[in-house]
């Protein structure tokens, strides 16, 4: 198959990638889709859809990256354990790759108690690290679970996600040495405020080598108000913001706000991009897709690479 | 133990409401020890159907047996005498102990006053937790006698998941994350090595089996 | 109306330390009201078990007292709080029934002023009914 991964294709190239997450609706419009889409095309290299996220029913992620391709787009296909077993998981492996879809991202997936199904059986067959395992032995040797030969293997980037931010710190780095080994290609990261924590981080990433052998995207999120930061805050399994960001948020009015998110989030790309170690950036920008090409602008980062 | 919780007694009022002699029959192994089936819990019950009897005007005879288990056939025969005198067995076993009953008298109605919980072990006075799921491939060794696929509200094998901080689960804070307990022990005992690689993905049906699962053994067999 | 003249039938579990001529000194109440006053002593008042109020309860009483020693001086230290526990327990289970929770009563004596058990009951006869005669005896 001749499509390939834009996303691949930009890291193997060297230069620093950007992604952003589209989230679909919660209906069965696909103009929301292809709209959000259009607005983020020409800003970024690939685009994220999220799978049910936070346990909420939404347009699912697999047809949403279908639309997406249909706009000659490069869409990550988000994939999750919680509601699918390892049949309905290797076989939207399967369907993704001939839609075309060339980037895959295996994640858990939140609970399904956080969302608006709680009644919902969480199926959590596999656990995204042995999804990580079975999507690049389906790659690269075309079999399924179990050894079954497939009569065409998908043909996927393999993501992953880590969170720098959760506990306990020392393992997170082992968790991803683990993911590696697994077979993970890229990784994306939780959204970054706490530029020294994610520094350490990729130290001791780096300290194993880690940094050559999977490409590391950190996460921006733009805080859209300092209520927002104090909600990640307090609210947000896993998430950390300093008291600082917090600080800085409030202390400009509410009307100003937003921008100073979006400064937050430039800075920290800035960062992000003379730190070693790091390849890209992932922009997480929920329900507010738009501001996606300002950040990129001013973090210098347009025009993307053509290739 | 297998634990277990005492239904709302308007639900047990209802569905021996068509009687008028019932056997309330005890266990004193499992849910004696989570304090819900036992012989006491026997005599609180049925103290309080023949109370709400006299109250509301209703003809209603509350007798009370325990047995040992309510499981195994050669306790469960101890009602072979008396059980005809009475039009329903109103039984505090386990779910298992109700169906055992059951099996050995078909045509008495045998009614649950429970509902089974889970398999658990007694934390602290009056503090029962579930610590296994009964999943028929016990991994225990790997994982520093912690279950993940019990503890961990994801059921992972390759944990921890991105959510979770200070110890706790993200799904509920009164939970401890099971993974950050697996971790610990690991690194304290020095065998974090046994996490190195993947996990790999569990065979469930082990756990599902193919309706009701059973084991077999030819040596115990008459 | 007090207890005494309404005619209720009483129970009353209490802490055998209390009184330690408890059995002689109940004699006197337990000859005039027969039937109508019970007396229970416990070696500790944390001995009551929900099942001895809820039989009592079934026996016809239309009201049960736990008296206990005085806060802090449980000669088995803790007897008196899990007492509280106890009675708590069961009111939750008799107003299942639609039994008022007034009828189960924890009486916990003051350090300073030790009665007979005599005094103590006679005590409890003169004080106002709260509940009436229960529905499990005149059904």
């Amino acid at each position: 198959m001749n499509i390939e991964s834009k996303l691949k294709k930009v890291l193997d190239r060297g230069d620093f990638a950007v992604t952003a997450e589209c989230g679909p609706p919660k209906g069965a419009d696909p103009e929301v889709v292809k709209s959000k889409g259009k607005v983020l095309s020409s800003y970024v290299d690939s685009i994220n859809v999220t799978d049910n996220q936070t346990a909420v029913v939404r347009l699912c992620s697999l047809a949403a990256c279908a639309l997406l391709k249909a706009e000659g787009l490069d869409p990550v296909f988000q994939i999750v354990t919680r509601d699918r077993n390892r049949i309905a998981l290797q076989s939207d492996v399967l369907g993704a790759s001939a839609l075309g879809i060339r980037n895959i991202l295996c994640l858990t997936g939140d609970h399904q108690s956080f969302g608006n199904q709680p009644e919902a059986k969480g199926v959590f067959d596999i656990d995204s690290i042995q999804l990580v395992q079975t999507v690049r032995q389906m790659r690269d040797t075309s079999q399924i679970m179990g050894g079954e030969t497939l009569t065409e293997p998908p043909h996927l980037f393999i993501g992953a996600v880590e969170n720098p931010f959760a506990d306990p710190f020392k393992y997170r780095v082992a968790r991803l040495a683990k993911k590696v080994d697994a077979g993970a290609e890229f990784i994306q990261t939780q959204c970054i405020f706490n530029l020294n924590r994610f520094k350490k981080w990729i130290g001791l990433a780096k300290d194993q080598g880690l940094d050559n052998k999977v490409y590391i995207l950190g996460g921006i999120t733009p805080l859209k108000s300092a209520r927002m930061a104090e909600y990640m805050a307090k609210h947000v399994a896993g998430m950390d913001v300093p008291e600082e960001i917090i600080s800085r948020m409030k202390s400009v009015p509410a009307k100003e706000q937003r921008q100073e998110g979006v400064r937050i989030a430039v800075e920290t790309i800035q960062a992000l991009r003379d730190m070693d170690g790091v390849h890209g950036i992932h922009i997480m920008a929920i329900e507010w897709e738009e501001i996606v090409p300002q950040i990129v602008q001013e973090a210098n980062l347009f025009p993307r690479p053509q290739v | 133990m297998i634990t277990a919780e005492r239904k709302p007694l308007t639900e047990i009022k209802e569905m021996i409401a068509p009687y008028r002699k019932v056997l309330v029959v005890g266990c004193g192994s499992c849910v004696a020890e989570c304090a819900s089936g036992g012989e006491k819990e026997v005599g609180l019950l049925a103290s309080a159907l023949r109370m709400d009897a006299k109250i509301s005007g209703k003809e209603l005879e509350v007798k009370e047996m325990t047995l040992d288990r309510q499981c195994v056939y050669e306790f469960i025969d101890q009602l072979t005498d008396v059980i005809d005198e009475y039009d329903v067995v109103l039984s505090l076993g386990c779910g298992a102990g109700v169906q055992a009953v059951a099996e050995v008298f078909p045509k008495v109605h045998i009614v649950p006053a429970l509902n089974t919980t889970f398999i658990g072990e007694t934390k602290e006075a009056g503090l029962w937790v579930e610590n296994c799921r009964a999943c028929g491939d016990c991994k225990l060794g790997f994982f520093a006698a912690v279950c993940p696929i019990t503890r961990c509200a994801k059921g992972l094998l390759n944990g921890p998941c991105g959510g979770s901080r200070t110890e706790c689960c993200e799904v509920d804070p009164d939970v401890p994350c099971a993974w950050q307990l697996i971790i610990a022990r690991l690194d304290d005992m020095g065998r974090l090595d046994l996490l190195r690689k993947v996990h790999p993905p569990a065979d469930w049906s082990k756990q599902q089996g193919k309706g009701p699962r059973k084991i077999y053994r030819k040596d115990q067999r008459t | 109306m007090d207890q005494k003249s309404a005619g209720l039938n009483l129970t009353i579990f209490f802490c055998q330390q209390l009184d330690p001529d408890q059995d002689v000194n109940r004699r006197a109440l337990e000859k005039e009201l027969g039937e109508r006053i019970r007396f229970f002593p416990l070696p500790c008042s944390g001995r009551i078990d929900p099942l001895h109020l809820m039989r009592a309860l079934e026996s016809g009483a239309d009201k049960v007292y736990l008296v206990t020693c005085p806060e802090g001086t449980c000669r088995y230290r803790e007897g008196n709080l899990r007492a509280q526990k106890r009675i708590a327990f069961t009111q939750e289970l008799i107003e299942e029934i639609g039994l008022e929770r007034e009828r189960l009563e924890l009486i916990i004596t003051s350090a300073g002023n030790p009665v007979t058990i005599d005094e103590m009951a006679r005590g409890l006869l003169a004080r106002e009914a709260s509940v009436g005669p229960s529905p499990v005896r005149v059904s």
